[in-house]
């Protein structure tokens, strides 16, 4: 069963999205800042983080540039979650070491698909 | 008979004397030919005629003084105390007669004579009249100390010398009048050429007319210029007609310079106060005589010259006529140089009336840059006084070291080319101003002399458009973030709704489903219109940028076809993509790129039943307008297509084909407002083909490769 952090602010879209994941079989675990996020993924092993761009404490950005510089987490595949009304947030987040990225609001096929490419990749 | 005379001796008439006598002859007429002026013809005469072979040995030659009537003494041999310019007067002397009928007159005996002014005092006496043209000039006098001393043969003889030295005589005058006419003619040259000097306009008038008076020796005169608007003739100058007629108007044919410029000849009124045709502007003039001649170039009227004698002895003649006739196209020519001067002057005067009253500073510079001019506007922008500025170096003027280079770059260029820019210039107090400049050559008779450059200031404009970005700035702000906002909530209503509908249909209960999918499908509707006028609002800010990127065309496609899946699937629709083998790679913004291809298939999804939906991909080249190679992606449908009146408000915002269509179809009307002005940032563009009921096709065309927008691509 393959381990997801999901970092994210909002309660709604956490509660949501880890609610949907884990009826699709995962096991998800739940960060609600940037800087949470980047200690969790360093104290526990994770098979993929998805993770929102906008979050409070350290951003998205900043948290995956971390994990990056991490030798433990760097090869965690990491989903970049952005709002569509930030253009351009996709080329940052593959800037900063994200290796893919999803818009929200989620669709859960779509994000499913991309999740499941980069699990298989890593196995 | 007596033989102690010459003259009695040839009476002897001996075969040799007579050849001796055709020499001494053909010597005088060698003498008097030679001779270079009529006093050397004079001398020439007595002495030839004293030859011992002739035997004359007292003569002398008088000429008539027109004037007095005398005859002065020219030459003479033979006689004893005589003055050199000795004067016999009217009504004294033998020789009065033949000057008076032009006949040869002989006095056998001067003693009977009471008119014999003594010379010799005894014997006889010969006077030969000198004609020249048909007039008496003068009179050869020959003498003897015997009475009777003259026959027939010395009649002839000194006929002939008479005639001969009259010839020479009147050949001579000719010469010395021509050399008066050219004497006369320098003068006149001397004249125009101080003409040419003056160009004020009233001052060559005032000499031309000075000069015409002096000239021609008259009483006085004046000059009219012509005036082509009114047709009339104005009285500029005026000299001693016997009133002030500067300002005088004539019409043409009106007086003496009226009928002039009308009769484009030189006319000569004998006694003017009988003349019909006086103007009766001058009734009160004293003038006796007027000789008046238009002033043409070419056949152009220019003006008109009038001079007049007050002294009723004095009349004009064809002398002065040529005179006038000399003068008078000089006068013109003077006349109409100083009218251009005036004319060039004004314009100057225009000019430098324009420049100072410019708002905008202006100043010009010379090929080192040095400033040749500024205006006021100039003086009040940076500080300087015209005087402080004239002949430094502009750009060591009003820049400092930061800006030095960059301003000396506009300089040199402006030298060859027009440059404009903005930038900010230092005044005299050391505070900094914000310009906007333009320079230009300036180029005279094809020679680059210089340049001119023009100062605006903008600071009130830099201020206006700064707190127009700010305000910009502001709404872009406010619209992303209340779009944030509401995308939030949605995003749990559409999430949760989703959510639900899974569960739902997991726990078997279907209809409560369908109610779902419409709370659903509802909030996606929401925020793609949402997302739509968030977009639109930020391409008419121009805030949109462009993320230019590398990608696989095939890739994009198959993410595009599947996102695109749901919506084909639900009005029943086939979907056919076409592509050619090798679509390779683009550069390009790949989000656009995807974006404008979801609309252009959700809208054919949209706008058609059951029917064939085909996206066609090409890689083709060279297509007007593009250079090098582009991507055509084409969507084509067999919908409800459309008239050509709905096509051409297609890519207006917020239109839809029908206001009906928004009711039945949804969507929002943004989505190819949106499709043609990413098209547009790539440089590409967007075309329609459609006819009701036969579907539309939609084609798109992008470079290969998007060149950078002059915006740049740096992330917000």
């Amino acid at each position: 069963m393959p381990k997801i952090l999901l970092v994210e602010d909002n309660e709604m879209n956490r509660d949501m999205l880890s609610r949907r994941l884990e009826r699709k079989g995962f096991e998800v675990a739940m960060a609600f800042d940037g800087r949470q996020g980047v200690e969790m993924a360093k104290s526990d092993g994770y098979d993929l983080i998805l993770m929102d761009m906008s979050l409070p404490e350290i951003d998205g950005w900043e948290a995956t540039r971390q994990l990056r510089a991490e030798p433990k987490t760097q090869a965690v595949p990491i989903i970049a979650l952005t709002a569509h009304a930030m253009a351009g947030d996709r080329e940052r987040a593959l800037e900063a070491g994200c290796d893919d990225y999803d818009t929200k609001p989620i669709e859960l096929p779509r994000l499913l698909a991309k999740m499941e490419s980069l699990l298989g990749k890593t196995e | 008979m007596s033989d102690h005379t010459h003259a009695a001796e040839r009476h002897a008439n001996p075969r040799g004397a007579v050849a001796r006598r055709q020499a001494a002859l053909l010597r005088l007429s060698t003498a008097i030919a030679a001779a270079q002026d009529e006093e050397a013809i004079y001398r020439s005469v007595v002495n030839g005629l004293q030859d011992e072979a002739l035997g004359y040995n007292f003569l002398g030659v008088f000429l008539l003084d027109p004037e007095t009537g005398d005859r002065v003494l020219q030459a003479s041999v033979g006689w004893p105390d005589v003055p050199p310019d000795w004067r016999v007067h009217r009504g004294e002397g033998l020789s009065e007669q033949a000057l008076m009928d032009g006949k040869l007159h002989y006095t056998p005996d001067v003693t009977r004579e009471s008119k014999y002014l003594p010379s010799l005092s005894t014997g006889s006496e010969l006077d030969v009249p000198l004609r020249v043209d048909g007039q008496t000039i003068g009179v050869l006098v020959v003498e003897s100390a015997e009475p009777d001393a003259f026959g027939e043969e010395d009649f002839e003889i000194l006929t002939a010398a008479a005639n001969q030295a009259a010839i020479a005589v009147g050949r001579a005058r000719l010469l010395v009048a021509e050399r008066l006419r050219a004497d006369e003619h320098k003068a006149l040259l001397d004249t125009m050429a101080d003409l040419s000097a003056e160009l004020e306009l009233p001052r060559v008038l005032q000499a031309v007319l000075r000069r015409a008076v002096s000239l021609l020796g008259v009483t006085g005169g004046e000059v009219a210029i012509f005036e082509e608007e009114s047709q009339e003739l104005l009285v500029v100058a005026s000299q001693d007609i016997g009133k002030e007629s500067t300002g005088t108007r004539l019409k043409l044919g009106e007086g003496a310079m009226g009928t002039v410029a009308r009769t484009h000849e030189p006319l000569i009124i004998p006694s003017y106060h009988e003349w019909l045709g006086r103007s009766g502007k001058y009734a009160d003039v004293t003038v006796h005589s007027v000789m008046a001649a238009p002033l043409l170039i070419g056949r152009r009227l220019v003006g008109a010259i009038a001079t007049v004698h007050s002294d009723p002895e004095r009349v004009f003649g064809p002398e002065d006529l040529r005179l006038l006739n000399l003068f008078a196209p000089q006068a013109a020519i003077a006349i109409e140089n100083a009218r251009l001067y005036t004319a060039a002057q004004r314009q100057k005067q225009y000019f430098e009336e324009v420049l100072q009253n410019s708002p905008v500073a202006i100043v010009t510079l010379d090929r080192d840059y040095r400033i040749y001019s500024c205006n006021p506007a100039f003086e009040r922008l940076f500080g300087y006084a015209s005087a402080e500025a004239v002949g430094r170096n502009l750009d060591e003027l009003i820049t400092t070291e930061a800006s030095r280079s960059e301003a000396e770059q506009y300089t040199r260029d402006a030298l060859d080319r027009a440059v404009h820019g903005i930038g900010r210039r230092r005044r005299k107090d050391g505070t900094m101003v914000d310009v906007e400049v333009l320079g230009v050559p300036v180029i005279v008779d094809g020679e680059r002399v210089g340049l001119m450059g023009l100062y605006h200031d903008i600071t009130e404009l830099l201020r206006a458009r700064q707190e127009a970005e700010a305000a910009n700035s502001a709404k872009s702000q406010f619209l992303a973030s209340m779009s944030h906002e509401l995308r939030t909530p949605l995003n749990a209503i559409i999430g949760y709704s989703e959510m639900l509908h899974e569960e739902v249909t997991d726990l078997g209960h279907a209809q409560l489903g369908d109610d779902l999918e419409k709370i659903n499908t509802a909030g996606r509707h929401l925020l793609s219109l949402i997302n739509n006028v968030l977009d639109l609002s930020k391409i008419e800010a121009g805030r949109m940028d462009l993320f230019l990127e590398e990608f696989d065309v095939d890739a994009m496609l198959d993410d595009v076809v599947t996102t695109a899946r749901p919506l084909v699937d639900k009005n029943a629709n086939r979907l056919e993509v076409r592509r050619n083998a090798q679509l390779g790679r683009m550069r390009a913004d790949l989000t656009k790129v995807r974006q404008m291809l979801l609309n252009l298939l959700s809208n054919a999804c949209k706008f058609t039943e059951k029917g064939n939906i085909i996206l066609d991909v090409q890689r083709r080249a060279d297509e007007e307008p593009f250079e090098g190679e582009l991507i055509a992606l084409s969507v084509s449908d067999t919908g409800i297509g459309m008239t050509e009146e709905q096509m051409d408000r297609l890519f207006e915002a917020f239109s839809q084909a029908e206001a009906s269509t928004t009711s039945k179809y949804g969507g929002t009307g943004l989505g190819l407002a949106i499709t043609r002005r990413f098209c547009e940032m790539m440089g590409g563009d967007v075309a329609v083909q459609s006819a009701p009921g036969e579907g539309t096709t939609f084609t798109v065309r992008l470079p290969a490769a998007v060149a950078p927008s002059p915006a740049g691509t740096a992330a917000e």
